[in-house]
């Protein structure tokens, strides 16, 4: 069984009137990489605040190692941190920088240059040792704030939309080299990011915030896969949210359009005629020549467009607009709009979606 | 267009030669010392004269204390309102402008009302007392370029993220403000620091009535008595001022840079 090391009970953070983190509970296991998703204003960063010690919870407690830290100020926690704006200290090197956690915890000269050296290692740094933060791009900047993170031997890791100023190509590969170090050394990592994309790439496990609350918590595939709320599936990733009607509950029937599917999971305790929302992914399903069946979906086509590797199609089924997704390839015929086309998918794709 | 830059370097002439031909006649005023010839006569005797030395020296002593009290009050109050109470600016930024506001005069009778020998807290009835009084007022009288110049230097760092990023690392509010704080503003302190110690070498009001040897006082007095010394202390005063002028330039290539390069 995996041991806990961060947990995080009822915790809530309001300024003034207005509360951003409404009673989280929390719990994460040791070396594990937890990103908290969410849109801007959801309360993620201030959780990761509270964490850190830079923001004192209105209630609630946190607990590290078994040990509470609530309210330890951020000097005795013994935790890493990479900032957004990398947050390197201008008037030192490299060297410096990095070297900085371990000279102010008053370790020896001979130890802090070979643990220096070890870091700018790990980052593939060691050439930049006295080079100053202004000589360097953004990325090798935060490569060298992670360094000095780690440095300490913190007992565990935040950081804070570290990617964000970064651009698309160095994004991936830091953020890979972030998973990486993080894996090798084994340490509890809290990443905050608002990039579903990097969220899904890297972590063990994702929470999923929205509007001060933890929608839901689970791996990237349950996440994706399996989204609690309408929330969650609409943030995460592109989803078609359609409405439909229940049919049957005990036979788990409803319609969209003119077409009755059945679900696999149940209903519940809607009756006959009871609107729903459902959830299909574009990615979850083929275009198919046959007839409808309980799996199959019958609309006309709205637009096409090529966007690369795949093109993606609109239809339209009885007054709800569907999205889905083909591989392209050099002798595809992109379907036209006005086309009647049939979308097959397995019936454990369309997922029922409570508010 | 042409005609707006001919009127731009028509103004910019004039107003040099409204600055420029009076130093100008200074300066050839304090060569005529000796009949008939321009020689440095004035200079020599404004050299010669141990007075000269012992009230410069001193007002520098004094400027010293100064600007180490100022960068003591100044930059941790600075820090402090921008990181915790940036409400607090508007209030910061009146205070520090009233001694623009108020007469020295003003500023030095409280004092010695509020400090006199017979007061509670005597700081008149001794010399070192008068020179901490002295020290207090300078600091006072140099207070808004000092805050000016802390404040614009601390514009220019990122000071909320270094400080937490200082703190997570373990380090107490001393050390990020002599490790991280300070040596990032250090060129802005370093501006806020020679225009105290212009101040300080010129003021006369306040060193006058507390009966210190100040080089302004000094001034005054060579002034009053002779004819060519004073033009030969006006320009060597001015030295003095472009000197550190050029000091602040010459150490702000040293800086820390904070400029980023994404």
């Amino acid at each position: 069984m995996a041991e806990e090391f961060l947990r995080i009970e009822k915790l809530v953070k309001a300024f003034g009137a207005n509360q951003v983190v409404k009673s989280v509970d929390l719990s994460f296991n040791k070396g594990e990489f937890i990103s908290l998703l969410g849109p801007s204003g959801c309360g993620k960063t201030t959780i990761l605040r509270m964490i850190a010690g830079f923001e004192r919870p209105t209630s609630g407690n946190i607990f590290v190692d078994g040990r509470e830290i609530t309210n330890l100020t951020p000097n005795r926690r013994n935790i890493g941190m990479v900032f957004q704006a990398y947050a390197l200290f201008p008037n030192m090197t490299v060297f410096d920088n990095v070297a900085f956690g371990l000279k102010v915890a008053g370790k020896p000269k001979a130890e802090i240059a070979p643990r220096v050296a070890e870091m700018l290692k790990l980052i593939h740094l060691e050439q930049l040792a006295d080079r100053y933060p202004y000589q360097m791009s953004g990325g090798q900047q935060q490569r060298v704030a992670l360094a000095r993170a780690l440095a300490p031997s913190p007992r565990m890791l935040l950081l804070d939309e570290p990617l964000s100023a970064l651009d698309a190509k160095i994004r991936v590969s830091l953020r890979e080299q972030i998973r990486e170090i993080q894996q090798n050394l084994g340490i509890t990592t809290v990443f905050v990011t608002h990039d579903q994309e990097e969220a899904l790439s890297i972590s063990d496990r994702i929470v999923v915030m929205n509007a001060g609350r933890a929608d839901q918590v689970g791996t990237p595939s349950d996440i994706y896969n399996r989204p609690a709320t309408r929330f969650v599936a609409s943030f995460v990733g592109t989803l078609n949210i359609i409405d439909a009607t229940v049919v049957d509950p005990a036979a788990n029937t409803i319609r969209i359009g003119d077409g009755v599917i059945t679900l696999r999971e149940p209903i519940g305790a809607l009756k006959g005629g009871d609107k729903v929302s459902v959830a299909l992914r574009p990615e979850a399903g083929s275009l198919s020549e046959s007839a409808t069946g309980d799996t199959a979906l019958t609309g006309t086509v709205v637009s096409s467009h090529f966007l690369g590797s795949v093109v993606r199609t609109k239809f339209d089924v009885g007054g709800n607009q569907i999205s889905f997704d083909m591989f392209n390839a050099p002798d595809k015929v992109l379907p036209q709009p006005g086309e009647t086309v049939t979308l097959r998918f397995a019936a454990g794709d369309l997922l029922l979606i409570k508010d | 267009m042409k005609q707006n830059r001919l009127w731009a370097w028509i103004i910019i002439a004039l107003a040099a030669i409204y600055f420029i031909v009076p130093l100008i006649a200074t300066f050839i005023f304090s060569l005529r010392m000796r009949r008939g010839v321009l020689s440095f006569d004035s200079y020599v005797s404004v050299f010669s004269d141990p007075r000269f030395f012992s009230s410069f020296g001193y007002s520098l002593g004094i400027g010293a204390f100064t600007i180490v009290l100022g960068v003591l009050v100044v930059v941790p109050a600075v820090y402090y309102v921008r990181l915790r109470m940036p409400w607090l600016r508007p209030v910061m930024e009146f205070v520090t402008l009233l001694p623009l506001v108020i007469p020295a005069l003003v500023l030095v009778y409280g004092y010695i009302r509020l400090y006199n020998s017979s007061s509670w807290i005597p700081f008149t009835g001794s010399v070192i007392g008068t020179d901490i009084l002295l020290i207090c007022a300078c600091m006072t009288l140099a207070l808004p370029y000092m805050y000016r110049a802390v404040d614009t230097g601390m514009r220019t760092i990122d000071i909320n993220t270094l400080t937490e990023a200082a703190q997570i690392l373990g380090a107490s509010q001393w050390t990020i403000l002599s490790r991280i704080v300070f040596p990032n503003i250090f060129v802005a302190v370093l501006s806020g620091a020679f225009l105290t110690l212009a101040i300080v070498i010129g003021e006369f009001t306040i060193a006058s009535l507390l009966n210190r040897p100040t080089f302004g006082p000094y001034l005054v007095t060579v002034g009053t008595n002779r004819a060519y010394e004073p033009s030969a202390l006006a320009i060597i005063s001015l030295l003095v001022t472009w000197g550190a002028m050029g000091m602040i330039q010459l150490l702000a290539r040293f800086a820390p840079k904070t400029a980023r390069k994404d």
